[in-house]
This record gives structure tokens, C-alpha cells and sequence, in this order.
């Protein structure tokens, strides 16, 4: 039984005292200025809050503190410091992948939850990798050729 | 007031389910779309008897907390589960939200409780002075009434695991990734050397509660695949007759027509 929640956040530990029914993406936000987590719906459904746990993509729209407890998230801030996200930020360059950006960190971190898994994905299973994540802007086909040139020019990250 | 406290142990978490201001939390992938700061949950991610995937003669069993992510990746997982699990949601979804918690959210619409129903799965409830196994059909009582009481936890979920290679799994939804299902259907047949040991099927997001009619399936049990044919027409005008979706729901005709096809698609694959 424990009512103190420890975890790691990019890489420090944290001790979270607050209230553990409080949204993970809240707390990114508001707490620890981590803003390249967004908010779009706060109902799971558009992939804007995206963060890795524990190597898995998860919507810290869902997560309550209390969930986070003994986990490790790494948010798009985290994230931006390895080679791993390097590979992918040129990728996404290089077809303009991105346009107004809101989707991007969340797409960024569903890439490499995708590719941590299945390093040489094929199409289709780049488009269910990213389906939780909604993009109004590109139609996605310039986000699904990135990805693709993200897994053969980044062959051995991944 | 505490707002929330983390259970190690089983026993922890049975403790602290006495008192029922506590509402339990594995996944929180139904919850916190409703997310309420002023709730205090049970979270139950850590308890270790809740994470097990084992199998005994008779069962699979999948610990409440198991993620959909887990379940498709673990070898001892039936395939019927595996596809119906590969379907929900998205990936961040999957990662997070569990059989448990769609067991414990009483939706017609759940597609893993789906598959528990088609298979006659039993729940092992708990509560910290007593134990019982419940067969899931008598676990869904009505809308979002369930056979729990305020002190009891879900800790597990036995999959039979015989018989389960022949079936039929079909989710008609609009779009595939996101949509919460609008019809689902699971069919079993088990046939030996021409004769129909099991035949099971379960009906989703269709009425108040998953729709399992065995009495009716079981017309078809013990027949030959000749015998099966001749029944096929009253067999599917009976279930046909006892499916009635939810009044007020959209598409009322269009749900049951579509039952009824899929109903037709599973009798055909499995030759009758
Ligand atoms: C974007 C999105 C898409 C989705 N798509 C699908 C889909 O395609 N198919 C589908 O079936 N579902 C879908 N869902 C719903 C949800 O993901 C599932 O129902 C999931 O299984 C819930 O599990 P959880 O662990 O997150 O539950 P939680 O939110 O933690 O809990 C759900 C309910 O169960 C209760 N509960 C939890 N643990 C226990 C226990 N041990 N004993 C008793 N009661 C308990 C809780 O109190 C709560 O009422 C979707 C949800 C979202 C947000
Ligand atoms: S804000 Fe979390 S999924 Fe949309
Ligand atoms: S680039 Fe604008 S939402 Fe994706």
C-alpha cells in the first residue's frame, strides 16, 4: 500500500505527492512545463497527448498520477535528446511531413513505440501504428513515407 | 480524505476494496474519459496476482489487470481472444486498457467480454473474507448491472481452452481503428469426426447486455453436419426471434439484420 507516487520522468525521479486522480497530462503541462505534450480532446481519441510508459505509447489524457506509479514516461522533451528522434525529425523534414505541428510530437512518439517493435514495418502497419493519432493537416501520406524513410535510414536504431 | 491509493498485494487490494468509496482502476482507458479529480480510485496496475497469464488443465487464465497488449502477445492466449483484442482501440488503447476493465465497465459493447461469453469463461471474484467463480453470463445482470458486490474485485478470468480453433469473429463498426464496435459477433463450432460437440455464439453492442443465447445454440449440439442443415432455418429464425436490440439505439432493423448475416456467415464457414 502506498499513497506516494514515485517514478521516472525522462530519466530523473520524481516524487509526486499531489492528488493521484489528476491527469498525467496535466500535470506535464501545468507542473513541469513539459508542453510539447498537447491537448486535444481528452478522451483518448486523437493521440495529441501521446507519452511512452514503460516502451509503450499511452494518451496521458487517460493516465491518473496513481497509474504512473513505478513507471517510466518519457515525454517528446525526453525523447528529443537521442538519435532515435533524430532519425525521425529528419525523415519528416525531408517529405515536409509537417505542417501546423500539433500532432507532430505525439506522431513522433507513436513512430518510435511502432518501430521499437516492428523495425521494418510495412505500410499498412505504419497507418495502425499511428492510428490513434489524428492530423487535420496532412492527409497522413507524408507522415507514413517519413516514418518509412525514418525505419531504412535509421536501420540498426531501431 | 485519502483520494486514491496504489495496492501491492491482492490482500492489500482487498483490504482497501472494503471501503467502496474506492473505485477500482486498472487501465483507466473508461474512466478518466469522464476523468473526475474528485473520485478517489483503487489502483490495482501493481498487484502482482492481477498481472498472471497461466494455464491449468482446464483454463487460460488472464489476471484482471492483463493489457490487450499483453493478451495478444502471450503464447497461452486463444487466437479468437487474439483477434478480437488486435481490434480495439489503437495502440496507446491497447497498451493501457484491460480485460478486467472491460469486464468491470458491464458495456454490451465490450469486444474482449465478447469473447469471454462466446467461450463460457468464469470470473473469480474476491473480496477479502470470501471467493467465488461466476460462469460471465451470469455476471451481467442488466445495463451496467453486474453480479459484483461493492466489497469484490474481478481477479480473474478462466478461458476454457479446448475447443476454441473453429470460430468466426466479425466487428461491423464505422471507422476501424477508433470506433467503439456497433455490432460484434463471435461464433464457436467444434465438430468431431461429423458431429457438432459445441456450438456457441455471442452477439455485441446489440441490447443492454452481450447477447449469449446457449439454449438455442445447444439445438445444434450433438447433430451431424446433415442434421445441422436441416435445422439451419429454424435454428436461425429462433435466435433471430430472441435478439431484441435496445429500443431508441440507432439503426434497430439494421443491427439485428446485420446479426442475423453474420449469423449466416459463421453457419457457412463451418460447412452447415
Ligand atoms: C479511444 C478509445 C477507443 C476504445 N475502443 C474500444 C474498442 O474498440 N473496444 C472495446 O471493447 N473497448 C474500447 N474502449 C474502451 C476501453 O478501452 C476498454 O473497455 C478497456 O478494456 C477498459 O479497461 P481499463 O483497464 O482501461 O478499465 P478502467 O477504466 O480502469 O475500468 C473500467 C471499469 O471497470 C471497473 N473495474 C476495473 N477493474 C476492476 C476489477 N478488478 N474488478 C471490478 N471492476 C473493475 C472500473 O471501476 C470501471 O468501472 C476504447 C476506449 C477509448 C478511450
Ligand atoms: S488529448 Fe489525449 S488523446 Fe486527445
Ligand atoms: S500537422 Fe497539423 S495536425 Fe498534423
Amino acid at each position: 500500500m502506498a499513497n506516494e507516487i514515485r517514478f521516472k520522468l525522462n530519466g530523473s525521479e520524481i516524487v509526486y505527492t499531489g492528488n493521484p486522480s489528476m491527469r498525467l497530462v496535466e500535470y506535464l503541462r501545468g507542473e513541469k512545463q513539459l508542453t510539447g505534450t498537447k491537448i486535444g480532446c481528452k478522451q483518448g481519441e486523437c493521440g495529441a497527448c501521446s507519452v511512452i510508459m514503460d516502451s509503450e505509447l499511452v494518451n496521458s489524457c487517460l493516465v491518473a498520477m496513481g497509474r504512473v506509479n513505478g513507471a517510466e514516461v518519457t515525454t517528446i522533451e525526453g525523447y528529443s535528446k537521442t538519435e532515435k528522434f533524430a532519425a525521425l525529425d529528419k525523415a519528416f523534414e525531408s517529405v515536409s511531413a509537417v505542417q501546423c505541428g500539433f500532432c507532430i510530437p505525439g506522431m513522433v512518439l507513436a513512430s518510435e513505440s511502432l518501430l521499437a517493435s516492428n523495425p521494418h514495418p510495412t505500410e499498412e502497419e505504419i497507418r495502425e501504428g499511428i492510428s490513434g493519432n489524428l492530423c487535420r493537416c496532412t492527409g497522413y501520406n507524408s507522415i507514413v513515407k517519413a516514418i518509412e524513410i525514418a525505419a531504412e535510414e535509421g536501420s540498426g536504431l531501431w | 480524505m485519502v483520494k486514491g491509493i496504489i495496492a501491492k498485494s491482492l490482500r492489500d487490494a482487498l483490504e482497501l476494496r472494503k471501503d467502496s468509496t474506492f473505485v477500482p482502476y486498472i487501465g483507466g482507458t473508461d474512466l478518466m474519459v469522464e476523468a473526475d479529480e474528485n473520485k478517489s480510485y483503487l489502483f490495482l496496475h501493481q498487484v502482482p496476482e492481477m498481472k498472471n497469464i497461466a494455464e491449468d488443465e482446464e483454463f487460460i487464465r488472464f489476471g484482471a489487470a492483463c493489457t490487450f497488449t499483453e493478451i495478444i502477445k502471450n503464447p497461452l492466449s486463444p487466437m479468437i481472444l487474439k483477434q478480437a483484442c488486435r481490434q480495439i482501440g489503437a495502440p496507446a488503447v491497447r497498451n493501457m486498457g484491460s480485460i478486467g476493465g472491460n469486464i468491470g465497465n458491464g458495456s454490451a459493447k465490450a469486444d474482449s467480454a465478447l469473447i469471454c461469453m462466446v467461450t463460457d469463461s468464469k470470473l473469480r471474484l474476491a473480496s477479502a473474507d470470501s471467493e467465488r467463480i461466476v460462469p460471465i453470463k451470469d455476471f451481467y445482470l442488466g445495463r451496467k448491472k453486474l453480479n459484483l458486490n461493492p466489497d469484490e474485485l474481478i481477479i480473474e478470468i478462466l478461458m476454457p481452452k479446448h475447443g476454441l480453433e473453429n470460430y468466426y469473429h466479425e466487428k461491423v463498426g464505422a471507422r476501424k481503428a477508433l470506433a467503439i464496435s456497433r455490432v460484434s459477433f463471435a461464433g464457436i463450432m467444434d465438430i468431431k469426426n461429423g458431429v457438432i460437440q459445441n456450438n456457441a455464439t455471442a452477439f455485441g453492442a446489440v441490447s443492454d447486455v452481450i447477447i449469449r443465447l446457449d439454449t438455442i445454440d445447444n439445438m445444434l449440439i450433438g447433430k451431424t453436419i446433415e442434421e445441422a442443415k436441416k435445422l439451419r432455418g429454424d435454428y436461425i429464425q429462433a435466435i433471430g426471434d430472441a435478439i431484441v436490440p435496445t429500443r431508441g439505439r440507432v439503426g434497430i432493423e439494421y443491427r439485428k439484420d446485420v446479426c442475423i448475416n453474420l449469423l449466416k456467415s459463421f453457419l457457412e464457414v463451418s460447412g452447415i
